[in-house]
């Protein structure tokens, strides 16, 4: 709960964002009727410990990926590995519970299965979306044996072992309305395409191909009249050189218009934010700015 | 895990484009433009939405932290901003289905962070009483005001959607009110810096004088009396908030 709620500001995909801000609220309710029944069953209130310290490894390792890159490695950590792990150990408690002496537990236990269900199933819609290609998916099976490996050798969240029950597949349930995890994605891909006039394109399009030319003259050229190339980024720039560009953003600052593109070289990356202001000659950029410089793109 | 993070940790994806505040409404003003939208238009009303999308992202991501951020709090705190985390959450699915419904996109315009650098307070309290108060008390104001604005241009929509965000907004004041009060008692001189951090945003989302008492369609941003009385502000607080926006002309 903690680890998704620190999660969701480090996280940049929408979706997993939604995903993670949904399930916060389930799992405190989770662990508030777990701590209310402890004094029940002549424990403290709202007070747990770890099993042994290898469990504590476990979980400060699902943590540890905290990098804006390693969406996915968070979502295996949590969706593909505890969650699951989590389901089956309350399947197996609930086999055990007797249904005479401990239906509250067991009450208990019924909400956590349904909530982690739904929980698997809409991390495992996001983590299929999040984890395309062939480098990403490697990526989500070395965590997992990792971590599956660093969770066996604790016992499990019990240190009794892990459970024999397994979690049930994560496909075939309805998602609710006010939980869907293809609602979430779809909401991450409305921005399809971007209604930039096409003067303004042609414009862009120009002067991000002298921005990877490295072509100083051409840069200067689009610059509005009084903004003098070095005091733009562009000395920044022709540190690197750039092979391709594509634009990543644009929005509207008034009749100002504002494009973000992405340059991409062989050494590394570099974004540029463009703020582009209609004249009588045309468009001109009125201003240039280095957003962010990366050595090398992640997968 | 890092607790609690910098505030240039905050990750986006690279669609938004991330301005200082100060500079977009600067660049709006050279533009002889209004510094923050004035709801007079559907696109000045789009913007609004787009702004309040972000402001709800910044929420979420806020409350999550301070679920994070504070595991010696009291657990009625942590259950408090978990709650507040799951609302803030269907809060930017509302506003980025609202964003559709008035033909816009999530980035169409540029993200400020002041709302995030103020949910960074490493106090608790602080915390709570500038985005709980100050910040969900901002809220209050500009949802009350949208809902009014889109009764009056007949967009049912726009105005039921806001209507149930801002329920919840309320009950996010008095959970501040609430929790402000329990982390800070026997602790004055905590609870005076808590007030004090809060005031800070309050002027500082004053807009220099964009937030101030008034119609609804005559200020850019009028302050809800009545709603914040129903989220727990006293008379005394109202009244000083309208005195500070009376003497706030800079943003």
């Amino acid at each position: 709960m903690r680890a998704l709620g620190g999660w969701i500001a480090l996280t940049p995909e929408l979706s997993a964002k939604l995903l993670m801000g949904r399930h916060v609220w389930d799992l405190a309710q989770h662990c508030d009727a777990f701590g209310q029944r402890l004094p029940e069953l002549r424990s403290r209130a709202q007070v747990s410990e770890a099993a042994n310290p290898a469990i504590v490894t476990f979980m400060d390792s699902v943590e540890d990926a905290e990098a804006p890159d390693q969406t996915v490695e968070r979502l295996v950590g949590v969706y593909g590995v505890l969650k699951p792990h989590l389901l089956a150990t309350y399947r197996e408690h609930q086999a055990r519970a007797n249904p005479v002496y401990e239906p509250p537990t067991r009450r208990i236990l019924a909400r956590c299965i349904d909530d982690e269900e739904r929980h698997i199933a809409a991390g495992d819609t996001i983590l299929r979306y999040l984890a395309a290609g062939p480098r990403v998916i490697e990526r989500v099976s070395v965590r997992r044996r990792h971590l599956e490996g660093l969770l066996a050798a604790a016992g499990g969240v019990t240190g009794d072992g892990l459970p024999t029950r397994d979690a049930p597949g994560a496909a075939g349930r309805p998602a609710e309305l006010s939980d869907d995890a293809q609602e979430f994605i779809r909401l991450e891909k409305t921005t399809g395409s971007w209604p930039v006039p096409e003067s303004l394109e042609e414009a862009q399009r120009a002067f991000a191909e002298a921005l990877v030319a490295g072509d100083g003259a051409s840069v200067a050229r689009w610059l509005a009249p009084g903004l003098e190339l070095e005091a733009t980024g562009w000395s920044l720039l022709r540190e690197t050189s750039y092979a391709s560009h594509a634009t990543v953003a644009f929005a509207r600052l008034g009749h100002h218009r504002l494009v973000k593109t992405r340059l991409d070289g062989p050494s590394g990356s570099a974004t540029v934010l463009v703020r582009w202001a209609s004249a009588a000659e045309g468009w001109r950029v009125a201003a240039l700015d280095v957003a962010g410089r990366d050595a090398v793109r992640p997968a | 895990m890092d607790r609690p993070i910098a505030y240039d940790k905050l990750a986006r994806e690279e669609r938004f484009v991330r301005m200082r505040a100060r500079e977009v409404a600067e660049l709006k003003v050279s533009q002889g433009l209004p510094p923050f939208p004035d709801l007079s238009s559907r696109e000045s009303i789009k913007e609004r939405v787009h702004g309040i999308m972000v402001g709800e992202l910044q929420a979420m991501e806020g409350a999550g932290r301070s679920v994070c951020d504070f595991p010696d709090a009291p657990w009625e705190f942590t259950m408090d901003m978990a709650r507040q985390t799951w609302d803030e959450s269907r809060h930017v699915e509302i506003y980025l289905r609202l964003l559709e419904h008035l033909g816009g996109y999530a980035g169409e315009y540029p993200e400020t962070t002041i709302l995030w650098r103020c949910a960074c307070a490493e106090d608790a309290a602080a915390r709570v009483a500038g985005v709980n108060r100050g910040l969900e008390g901002l809220a209050c104001d500009v949802f009350n005001q949208l809902v009014h604005i889109a009764r009056k241009i007949g967009d049912p929509i726009l105005e039921r959607a806001v209507d149930f965000v801002l329920a919840d907004e309320i009950t996010h004041v008095r959970m501040g009110s609430k929790w402000l009060t329990k982390l800070t008692e026997g602790d004055a001189e905590r609870r005076r810096r808590a007030i004090e951090f809060q005031e800070s945003i309050d002027e500082r989302f004053n807009l220099g004088g964009v937030r101030r008492e008034g119609e609804h369609d005559v200020v850019s941003i009028s302050i809800a009396t009545d709603v914040r009385k129903m989220a727990g502000f006293t008379d005394e607080e109202i009244e000083r908030l309208i005195k500070t926006t009376q003497r706030s002309q800079v943003y």
